[in-house]
């Protein structure tokens, strides 16, 4: 990575946190929002405790997938057509700025997704096992949701309908973290290898960190 | 005046023949022992499958072919058969529920085949309404080729699915290393047949689909061209006229 790919990417990661910092979007809207749905759950399905133990988790990694989607993409979609003119005319490297929205759009989702956690801990009461391979299961689904999203908000690029049509984008490509992130709970729930689990997520981000970086300059001429 | 789309009979004759040749040996092969004539479904819900992998597979294969090209044919031929794909997977998951409830006792279940044929459909939904998204024809071949590369990742996944997992729904039944696992003849022709007619249906929309694209795209520039304004078309002279005039 050279140095002047590096900076654009450090200087995209800044601006997007001082938006978030000005707007608050996450912080005040996002958290909020999946806070209030992981406490819904119950309501519709039943508040019986080792129901809710039992199911906790698939639950918060639905919520962290659907409302994450929201967080990975909101960097990208408040950009103007007009706004993305003037960073290509200033020269910022297509890709850095896939780079800098993903790796920004991760951190966010890192924060999204530990105060979920302890909002789940505390209504569902499941507990917490190995906690080394958990922080690594956050991790890698942050950043390949951040990825995902920044390659769907590319695709759709300022179009109108894009803000409602990035989840549909999103959604189904994601489906792989979301078994991942389930199934190495499972795993280290009952002993067993979470490996493949934790390969077929890295693998997802491999997959989108190429795909997004090789067809971000196309997909800004376009 | 003639018409501008060209409709030759060629494929009428070809989907006409084939199928009729398909639902004739539908209807006269046998009987399964286990599934009774539940069994005829497979003849047409199997080659749904077979044409929804090849045609997301063809959109694979021409989104590629535009990202190195940028010829727009490519793209128009990467979309209609995008189109065709999601219809073919609707038709065979639809057909897959209706033979599921008799033998399985249930419309629908969490089987890995099943669930992951259903994310492949809602992928290429999503790749159509991206689609929609510009009318600019550069634009949107540029997006939906990365979608139409990015989503065929799950044609693997689910086409060895029944391999890899192991769950409910049955391994393939005629593309295995030892040959096929259909032991009575007439039914081996009889879904060999609907592969073929269902083949040949898909080329004769791919022909439709294809030119309804370009005709697409040549209305967009025709479009484009009559509301450009003029140089100049700001700048009027004055009406001296106004107020003179008989009402």
């Amino acid at each position: 990575m050279s140095t002047a790919f590096r900076t654009q990417v450090v200087a995209v990661v800044d601006r997007d946190l001082r938006r978030e910092r000005r707007r608050g979007d996450v912080l005040w809207v996002t958290i909020p929002f999946g806070a209030m749905a992981l406490f819904l759950f119950p309501l519709a399905i039943g508040t019986d405790s080792a129901l809710l133990q039992r199911i906790g988790p698939g639950l918060y990694w639905v919520t962290v997938m659907l409302f994450g989607v929201l967080i990975s993409v909101g960097r990208a979609s408040v950009e103007t057509q007009a706004q993305r003119d003037a960073a290509s005319l200033l020269g910022l490297d297509p890709a850095a700025g896939y780079v800098g929205r993903s790796i920004s759009a991760a951190g966010l989702l890192i924060i999204f997704e530990v105060i979920l956690g302890v909002v789940a801990i505390v209504l569902y009461g499941f507990d917490l096992i190995g906690i080394p391979w958990l922080i690594a299961t956050l991790f890698i689904v942050a950043i390949g949701l951040g990825l995902l999203g920044s390659l769907a908000a590319s695709l759709v690029g300022s179009s109108s309908s894009g803000s409602a049509l990035v989840p549909l984008l999103v959604a189904p490509l994601a489906v792989p973290l979301l078994l991942g992130a389930t199934q190495a709970y499972e795993g280290l729930r009952l002993g067993d290898s979470i490996l493949p689990w934790m390969l077929l997520m890295a693998a997802v981000v491999l997959v989108a960190a190429i795909a997004g970086v090789l067809t971000a300059r196309p997909l800004q001429e376009s | 005046m003639p018409s501008e789309i060209p409709n030759p009979r060629w494929p009428w004759v070809a989907i006409g023949l084939s199928a009729a040749v398909a639902i004739t040996l539908a209807m006269v092969s046998p009987s399964d022992t286990v599934q009774g004539d539940l069994v005829r479904i497979m003849y047409v819900h199997v080659p749904a499958a077979w044409l929804a992998y090849l045609a997301f597979a063809v959109t694979l294969v021409c989104s590629i072919g535009y990202l190195f090209t940028k010829n727009l044919t490519w793209d128009r031929l990467a979309a209609s058969s995008a189109e065709i794909g999601v219809y073919f997977t609707g038709l065979a998951i639809v057909l897959g529920m209706i033979w599921a409830r008799p033998t399985w006792g249930v419309w629908w279940t969490w089987d890995a085949r099943l669930t992951l044929t259903a994310i492949m459909f809602f992928v290429y939904i999503g790749y159509l309404a991206l689609r929609k998204t510009t009318d600019e024809p550069r634009a949107r071949a540029n997006r939906a080729a990365v979608l139409g590369i990015v989503g065929a990742v799950q044609i693997p996944l689910v086409h060895f699915s029944v391999v890899w997992w192991r769950t409910l729904h049955q391994p393939a039944s005629i593309l295995r290393p030892d040959g096929p696992a259909i032991q009575d003849t007439m039914m081996l022709w009889a879904l060999l047949a609907g592969v073929l007619a269902f083949s040949v249906i898909y080329l004769s929309l791919m022909a439709k689909r294809v030119e309804l694209h370009r005709l697409n795209d040549t209305l967009h520039v025709a479009e484009l061209a009559a509301d450009r304004p003029v140089a100049g078309a700001s700048v009027s002279s004055p009406d001296l006229d106004e107020g003179t005039a008989d009402v």
